[in-house]
């Protein structure tokens, strides 16, 4: 083991840390220990000015705040009654910088040891959360052994060995890279959650929206497209409307969206050809037609709603377009890729209801305008915490 | 039609004339590369263009020069194929592929001739070339830097190449031309890194000097590799000068997809624009055309391609004009200035696909 392991440099943790840890007793689900170390891991950050500089790790500093992680644990089970599966081996993905830190938050409130290998693709923010975990660590001896931190070359050796001697493993990453980490074998009880390439839409009531505050809705969408490069996979790609004043109301939306983003958004020159070269690829096998009165909007409007289309997509400013008649119409987009549907003036429980009575296979989740990219522990359809724990039943229907 | 053009010299024109010419050719362009490309016709439905109303070169449709790399784009029959050029692209990286038919290959050398003589004069003369024989060998299947080699030959009566297989100078064959031709008018070719790295460097390095104080050092490929080096365009130039006198210097910014028309770099050190082809350069935030001194990302028309939607592209290099009609050097149209890559675009151009690897 000790051989195929030299392939590894460690951000966080040590070789004996991560040997040791098949050995590490599991936490309790939602440990005092665990919920501690977030409560400091938390303040750190928070009080780091640099902190600010990254909004998405600004974000995740309040989501582990101590009264965050006190009421998520309250989802869960209050008595003794879960506990860690053991070791947690986590796949982080290269396109979203902090899913790293959401999968192993998970994996260690969940009561796990937590092996992370990150993406070879360096992002400041991540680095600086390291930097801040490894401070905290300094205070919170008890929880070192639960932690390593790792980055190796493709070696598919280490993959294995790693893989073997987990007992979850979280691949985060798109369809190819989930194929080939799967050929590593885990042992017989493990079990896996992989995250793959999703899309998702969201669904506009024109009429109600045009009574609502469309500026505050800007902001909001905003935040679930723009504010992220529109790179994560539950940013909106598609806009579907339904209602009688849809023209109407698309000038309007648009309109204040543009004001917000020819304010905000840092665009590059190069993402001006990149969203060009995708209507290309979209218009050449599609019927599209695009509208777009600069190019921080590109808007391509569809003939027919098929899920092909999304092979299409791009990020930073790049939408499909569909006007649907009756909410009916999602349903053939609601297939397995399909993730996150986002919610203007439409109640989410209604499409949450139609989801489940369509019986289809894609909508994970429903969620109002500005809440896609909130950090949760329910991601993908998956409860994080608890497929990463085990119950220990005492045989009584508590 | 072509014809028309053939008429005027490639520099004699002032833009508003040649938009005139520009504009209907490009317009017939469009509608034929419509007619006959289907994924053509695809972009410009969805683009929402109608052909019909476009009055200014600027209205012209214009699409990634990227996609030659997603997809053959082709507007002639398959049995009409008569070579294939492919731009170079290191490992992992898409090729993209031109197609010519005999007609599109013929105009293109027709029109390279027509904007270097204008610079050489009409006498075919000697070529060195620096790069090695085996970059031509394979005529199925072009590379760029073959390409242009072979695009060359029109005007050269004849080419010696300087380089073995292995990218080293041939000294003895070299030194003999090079005597031979001392304080004569020939011509020495070569991609800007090939010619600093496989000639200067070598010249440098031996004791006897010869007289290329009459030879033109016509290069193209960008200068992003030198740079790299921290050899600027015009330390280039110097250091030339100063080694063998070399004082005429004829470089020129092409795209592989628009082979032919290329812009050639005047004595004054601008890349021209002539009657065959345009460049545009546009604000990346709406693609508006920039105004004179203003950079932007550089669309290029081109009047020759017909086998191949390739008549506006827009590139991924950033590029500014410096004025229209009134370079000191007498040409007329627009005259521009080319300044590297837009950022994170995939590493490509002719030569840097073999300067990656030094």
């Amino acid at each position: 083991m000790r051989q195929v392991f030299e392939n590894i440099s460690y951000l966080i943790g040590s070789e004996d840390i991560l040997l040791g840890m098949v050995q590490t007793p599991a936490l309790p689900l939602f440990s005092e220990q665990a919920q501690a170390f977030f409560a400091a891991l938390s303040k750190k950050l928070l009080a780091n000015p640099q902190t600010k500089s990254y909004p998405d790790l600004m974000d995740y500093a309040f989501w582990i705040r101590a009264a965050s992680v006190k009421k998520m644990s309250e989802r869960y089970p209050q008595e003794n009654r879960k506990i860690g599966r053991g070791v947690s081996f986590h796949i982080a993905p290269s396109n979203v910088p902090m899913a790293f830190a959401l999968s192993f938050t998970a994996g260690l409130l969940a009561g796990n040891g937590c092996v992370v290998r990150l993406s070879e693709k360096v992002f400041p923010q991540a680095d600086l959360l390291l930097e801040t975990i490894g401070i905290v660590l300094a205070d919170y001896t008890g929880i070192k052994p639960y932690l390593c931190f790792i980055r190796y070359p493709h070696n598919e050796e280490v993959t294995a060995a790693l893989s073997a001697m987990c007992d979850v493993r979280i691949i985060w990453g798109g369809d190819q890279t989930i194929q080939a980490i799967r050929k590593a074998p885990l042992s017989p009880r493990a079990v896996e959650l992989t995250f793959a390439d999703r899309y998702s839409l969201a669904v506009i009531d024109a009429d109600r929206y045009l009574q609502m505050n469309v500026e505050k809705v800007a902001e909001l969408f905003y935040l679930d497209t723009y504010y992220i490069d529109q790179n994560a996979c539950s940013s909106p790609r598609l806009v579907c409307w339904l209602g009688e004043n849809i023209e109407q109301a698309k000038v309007r939306f648009w309109k204040e969206l543009s004001k917000l983003v020819r304010r905000d958004y840092e665009f590059a020159p190069i993402q001006a050809v990149d969203k060009l070269t995708a209507f290309c690829k979209a218009a050449i096998h599609e019927h599209v037609k695009l509208q777009k009165d600069d190019n921080l909007i590109f808007r391509l409007e569809l003939e027919q709603l098929e899920p092909e289309i999304m092979e299409y997509k791009e990020s930073g400013g790049f939408f499909f377009e569909y006007t649907v008649h009756s909410l009916k119409e999602l349903l053939p987009m609601l297939e397995k890729p399909c993730q996150t549907l986002c919610c203007v003036g439409i109640e989410p429980e209604e499409l949450r209801d139609m989801i489940i009575k369509g019986g289809v296979r894609g909508g994970d989740r429903v969620v109002p305008v500005g809440e896609t990219n909130k950090l949760t522990l329910l991601w993908d359809g998956f409860d994080l915490c608890e497929t990463m724990s085990r119950y220990v039943d005492v045989g009584k229907d508590e | 039609m072509i014809e028309e053009f053939f008429s005027y010299s490639p520099y004699e024109l002032s833009q508003a004339e040649k938009e005139c010419l520009l504009v209907k050719e490009l317009r017939a362009l469009t509608l034929h590369h419509y007619q006959n490309c289907q994924p053509y016709r695809g972009i410009v439905d969805g683009m929402g263009v109608s052909i019909d109303s476009i009055s200014n070169v600027a209205d012209v449709p214009f699409f990634p020069v990227r996609m030659f790399k997603e997809l053959d784009l082709i507007s002639i029959p398959q049995e009409q194929i008569f070579k294939t050029t492919t731009s170079s692209g290191t490992t992992g990286q898409k090729v993209s592929r031109i197609y010519a038919d005999m007609e599109t290959a013929m105009i293109q050398q027709k029109v390279l001739i027509k904007i270097f003589g204008n610079f050489l004069g009409k006498k075919r003369l000697p070529m060195l070339v620096i790069d090695s024989a085996e970059t031509v060998r394979n005529r199925q299947l072009f590379s760029a830097r073959g390409a242009a080699i072979i695009g060359l030959q029109m005007i050269a009566s004849k080419q010696i190449f300087a380089l073995d297989k292995e990218m080293n100078l041939q000294r003895d064959m070299v030194c003999d031309f090079l005597r031979k031709h001392a304080g004569q008018k020939f011509l020495i070719f070569g991609f800007t890194f090939m010619a600093w790295q496989h000639f200067y460097k070598e010249l440098l390095k031996m004791e006897e000097r010869f007289d290329l104080s009459e030879a033109f050092l016509m290069t193209s490929g960008g200068w992003k590799k030198l740079q790299s080096e921290a050899v600027s365009k015009e330390e280039f130039k110097e250091r030339f000068e100063e080694l063998c006198g070399l004082r005429h210097f004829l470089d020129h910014y092409g795209m592989a997809e628009q082979i032919g028309a290329i812009n050639a770099e005047c004595e004054c050190g601008h890349l021209h624009a002539s009657i065959y082809s345009d460049v545009i350069p546009r604000r990346y935030k709406d693609f508006c055309p920039c105004e004179v001194g203003e950079p932007g990302i550089l669309q290029m028309v081109s009047v020759l391609p017909h086998s191949y939607p390739g008549h506006s592209l827009i590139s991924e290099d950033k590029g500014v004009l410096l004025g229209i009609d009134d370079c000191p050097c007498g040409r007329k149209g627009k005259y521009f200035e080319v300044l590297g890559r837009i950022k994170q675009a995939e590493i490509r151009g002719c030569s840097d696909t073999y300067a990656a690897g030094f």
